[in-house]
């Protein structure tokens, strides 16, 4: 009896001291997160785009913050659908908790990405998404926003019978169809003197070409818009060397290094920009809260800026199209040929 | 009021042990509680107030690094834009070459010893310009009209200016960012007016390299502002300009105080403020709440540890202080009980200590030793009564019968009656013989029966007409040890009060025998017997004392039983008018008292 009450005793002591040491671990251990796994497939990796550079940088700065590992695999070129697909396969076969993309092709990606979804991968569209909608998150500029910026704008520096031609960037293609019906309503009455539509391929040298071709065909043009980098710059380039920067205004979308020389230089009036640090950060901040189980938004709108010669000295609009790397040591991003 | 609560509390445990246990354990769990207490409280305040001391130490010391860096480069902005070579070649004659050469040597020199200067130049309003080496071509868009550090170093009073972090675009091809220190050039030739700016461009990194050199916890961080409450440098600048993180500037700026806390959430963050007049701007030290909070849980964490440590072993202690004091008690009283129950042996407790329960101890142990010596002295003295009593009760042999026995032996002897003289007397001497001489205690039942004998013999003698006698007794119990002066005055019981008053002869039948493992001596006669109350008087002491021989059957009985036990001795069978029956039982074997 006496020994069965000292075992007793002996026992009490010894569980009380366990438990407290136990709570007391347990209640901060449990704190302490898994580190996530996130490949994210952009549709190019360019040291001129300073549109993808931003935005990678984005994606690395908020793995960074919240606690995730980030890959990037990168086409060469933007529009290598080809490549991208075999980058998307890569990523499946590494099986990440998500994978975050941008899809260059508004149809082709759909089988792969629904083979990763039956493995469990969680799939988040950045900046552009495919027909189905096969997408947790999708974080993209409001592309109708862009194009309804745009066309205000536009408006402004026109005159009401001014024409106007479009050069857009591939036919189809989802941005390249919302930037127009969004700078169509931008320009509001002017919207009847748009004068022909075209599509460069998100080339320069076709843009280029394309505003020669359509200079010559109209010569009371007073507008090129272009609807992307590249077709922004390929009209500039075209202005600025047919010397008419003073007749031809050129407004675009996104910016560059010789982008941003363009507006200095007077070519561009004005620049819709995306904030594509801020797509890429709240791409990855998203779909790490939904891996997290926490509460997140399905569709973020991650918003855009004009930029005019006006304004692009501001301490703001620098920060926007000077992207700056404030992350020590930047991943590495894996290119198509390793 | 107070005690009798207490003495209520403590009166419901059932030993001293656990009432002194619960005691002490209380006292000592409630002084780690209340330590502990007081501590965890006083942690959060002092890792707040220690972290916010150490943070200001460290953005004090960032900003005094800033200063004399930045001290660094006015020196040089100093030097420079004081040099002749600068007026002669912004604003002396065209194509001054060797105050060109001359500069451009001075500026490659800064350039080369210092990595963190990323442009310097001097530039006039007439447009005569001198960058870097003189290389680089210009940015031919840029309309410097349109660039702050230019303009307000011409239009700003004396003093060299510093830009916030801005893009430096001057240089065609390259749009670095930059932290840009200016000052304003004078053309002495032209009445001292500024016509001319000197600049000098630090890479970002150099800022902030200087703010990451210093750690503020693991997530806290530094950042700088300008003048205006514009950010010259922030680890998440990006994140802040696209409204991913926010930071609290416009307290900063009003904060009058080193140290503000923006709230009290977890989220919420400490800012310590140091603000230099020099540069004009704000080094904020950062820390989150949630990290500082952290920290003290860490602290409050090992404080429970060592509280719930101390806890176990103020347990233990009091377990034990509890067990020393009732131990020896405890030992006293298991000790105490033994006594009680009559065990003496091991009875005596080892004294452990010379405080009050020592000495109760040793109190204890000189009583029990006096009981015990009491006991055993008592047990002697008993012992000795009984025997001298057995002693007495045996010696005694009835004076009457001898008189009796003596005049019958003179009658005899006158009536010349040899033979029955000789009998009588031998039969006589042998009883007095066996009566007196023998000092044994116990004797054969041979003996005894012989005894009976002889004394039988002489009462026949005497009654001549009334008495017969017959003895039968098994030769088996013969050797059974029997005390002596037993058949002897059952018989003279049953001659005196049964045969004595009969008319006819009488007849006296005594038989031995075995029975049950038993041996049973009979004493039958066939007298006038007993009625049921004689009967119940028979061992009474007075009664039979007075009719007979002084041993009578009370005597007889309470030797019997004094020596066997109760369970043995005389019992008494008889009808009135028919005779009496006197049974003597004792045990069969008894070989060990023989």
């Amino acid at each position: 009896m006496k020994n069965y009450r000292k075992l007793l005793f002996t026992c009490v002591i010894l569980g009380v001291s366990v438990a407290i040491a136990a709570g007391v671990y347990g209640y901060h251990k449990e704190k302490t997160e898994r580190k996530l796994s996130l490949i994210y497939i952009p549709k190019v990796v360019d040291g001129t785009n300073d549109f993808w550079t931003s935005l990678i940088l984005g994606t690395q700065m908020a793995a960074k913050e919240y606690n995730a590992q980030i890959e990037i695999y990168a086409p060469k070129e933007e529009n290598d659908i080809e490549g991208q697909i075999s980058l998307l396969e890569e990523a499946i076969d590494k099986e990440p908790e998500a994978i975050l993309i941008s899809p260059s092709s508004f149809t082709e990606t759909d089988e792969l990405l629904e083979k990763a979804k039956k493995k469990g991968i969680h799939i988040s569209f950045i900046d552009s998404y495919t027909q189905t909608s096969i997408q947790d998150i999708t974080v993209a500029t409001d592309n109708v926003e862009v194009g309804e910026q745009l066309g205000k704008y536009a408006a402004s520096l026109l005159e009401p019978d001014d024409q106007i031609a479009v050069v857009a960037h591939v036919k189809g293609v989802s941005t390249a169809v919302e930037r127009e019906e969004g700078f169509r309503k931008g320009l509001g009455d002017l919207e009847k003197n748009i004068v022909d539509v075209v599509y460069c391929d998100s080339r320069y040298d076709k843009s280029y070409e394309l505003t020669m071709n359509l200079m010559k065909k109209y010569p009371d043009l007073k507008m090129v818009a272009g609807l992307n980098e590249y077709s922004s710059v390929g009209a500039a380039r075209a202005v600025k060397a047919a010397g008419v920067k003073d007749e031809i205004k050129v407004v675009g979308v996104d910016s560059s290094q010789e982008a941003v020389q363009l507006l200095e230089n007077g070519v561009f009036q004005g620049l819709v920009v995306q904030k594509a640090f801020k797509m890429g950060y709240l791409g990855v901040r998203e779909t790490i809260a939904m891996l997290r189980g926490e509460s997140y938004d399905k569709n973020v709108n991650s918003g855009c800026q004009l930029v005019t010669r006006e304004n692009m000295y501001d301490g703001e609009i620098e920060k926007l199209i000077f992207p700056f790397n404030t992350l020590k040591n930047i991943e590495t991003i894996r290119n198509q040929d390793g | 009021m107070k005690k009798i609560t207490t003495a209520k509390l403590f009166g419901q445990f059932k030993s001293i042990q656990s009432a002194i246990f619960a005691a002490v354990s209380v006292l000592l769990l409630s002084a780690v509680l209340i330590i502990t207490g007081i501590s965890m409280r006083y942690t959060k305040k002092s890792i707040f107030d220690n972290s916010s001391m150490y943070t200001q130490n460290i953005i004090r010391q960032m900003n005094q690094n800033i200063d004399s860096y930045i001290a660094y480069m006015e020196n040089i902005a100093y030097m420079i834009s004081s040099n002749e070579d600068v007026q002669d070649y912004l604003f002396g004659d065209e194509d001054n070459a060797n105050a060109r050469g001359r500069l451009l040597k001075q500026f490659e020199t800064i350039l080369e010893s210092r990595s963190d200067i990323r442009n310097l130049g001097i530039i006039g309003i007439n447009g005569r310009k001198l960058i870097n080496d003189g290389k680089k071509s210009m940015n031919p868009d840029l309309r410097l009209d349109s660039q702050q550090w230019y303009l307000d170093a011409l239009q700003k009073p004396e003093g060299p200016l510093l830009t916030s972090s801005h893009v430096q675009h001057i240089i065609s091809g390259e749009r670095p960012w930059v932290i840009t220190l200016s000052r304003g050039i004078r053309n002495f030739s032209n009445g001292g007016e500024k016509e001319g700016v000197f600049f000098i461009d630090l890479n970002y990194s150099a800022i902030s390299g200087l703010c990451d050199q210093n750690t503020i916890g693991t997530k806290g961080y530094a950042f700088i502002l300008d003048e205006y409450g514009n950010i010259v440098y922030h680890p998440q600048q990006q994140q802040l300009y696209n409204e991913l993180q926010t930071e609290n500037i416009d307290l900063v700026m009003k904060s009058d105080s080193d140290t503000v806390l923006t709230g009290t959430g977890r989220k919420d963050k400490l800012y310590s403020i140091s603000r230099s007049n020099k540069t004009g701007w704000t080094v904020v030290g950062c820390m989150i709440v949630e990290e500082l909070l952290q920290k003290s849980y860490e602290a409050q964490r090992s404080y429970v540890l060592i509280a719930a440590v101390l806890m176990i072993v103020a347990l233990l202690f009091s377990r034990q202080i509890a067990r020393s004091f009732t131990y020896p008690i405890q030992r006293l009283r298991d000790s105490m009980k033994k006594v009680q129950e009559g065990n003496f042996s091991g009875a005596d407790v080892e004294i452990e200590s010379e405080n009050e329960i020592g000495s109760l101890t040793r109190s204890f142990n000189v009583m029990t030793h006096r009981i015990q010596e009491l006991m055993e002295q008592n047990v002697r003295d008993q012992e000795a009564k009984r025997k001298s009593e057995l002693k007495a009760l045996q010696s005694q042999i009835n004076p009457h019968f001898l008189y009796n026995t003596l005049d019958s032996i003179i009658w005899m002897a006158e009536g010349k009656k040899n033979e029955e003289v000789v009998l009588m007397t031998a039969s006589l001497a042998r009883l007095l013989r066996q009566s007196i001489s023998n000092e044994d205690e116990v004797v054969p039942v041979s003996q005894e029966v012989e005894y009976a004998r002889g004394y039988l013999t002489i009462q026949k003698m005497r009654y001549k007409d009334k008495l017969e006698f017959e003895i039968s007794v098994d030769p088996s119990i013969l050797n059974i040890p029997l005390i002596k002066l037993v058949l002897q005055p059952v018989i003279e019981n049953a001659i005196y009060h049964g045969l004595k008053y009969k008319e006819s002869k009488g007849l006296l039948q005594v038989k031995g025998f075995m029975k049950d493992g038993n041996a049973v001596l009979q004493v039958i006669d066939n007298g006038v017997g007993m009625d049921e109350e004689t009967l119940a008087h028979i061992y009474d002491r007075h009664k039979v004392n007075y009719h007979s021989n002084g041993v009578g059957v009370y005597n007889v009985q309470k030797r019997l039983q004094l020596y066997y036990g109760s369970e043995y001795g005389i019992t008494y069978e008889s009808k009135k008018g028919e005779g009496t029956t006197a049974t003597i039982t004792i045990p069969g074997i008894q070989g060990g008292k023989a």
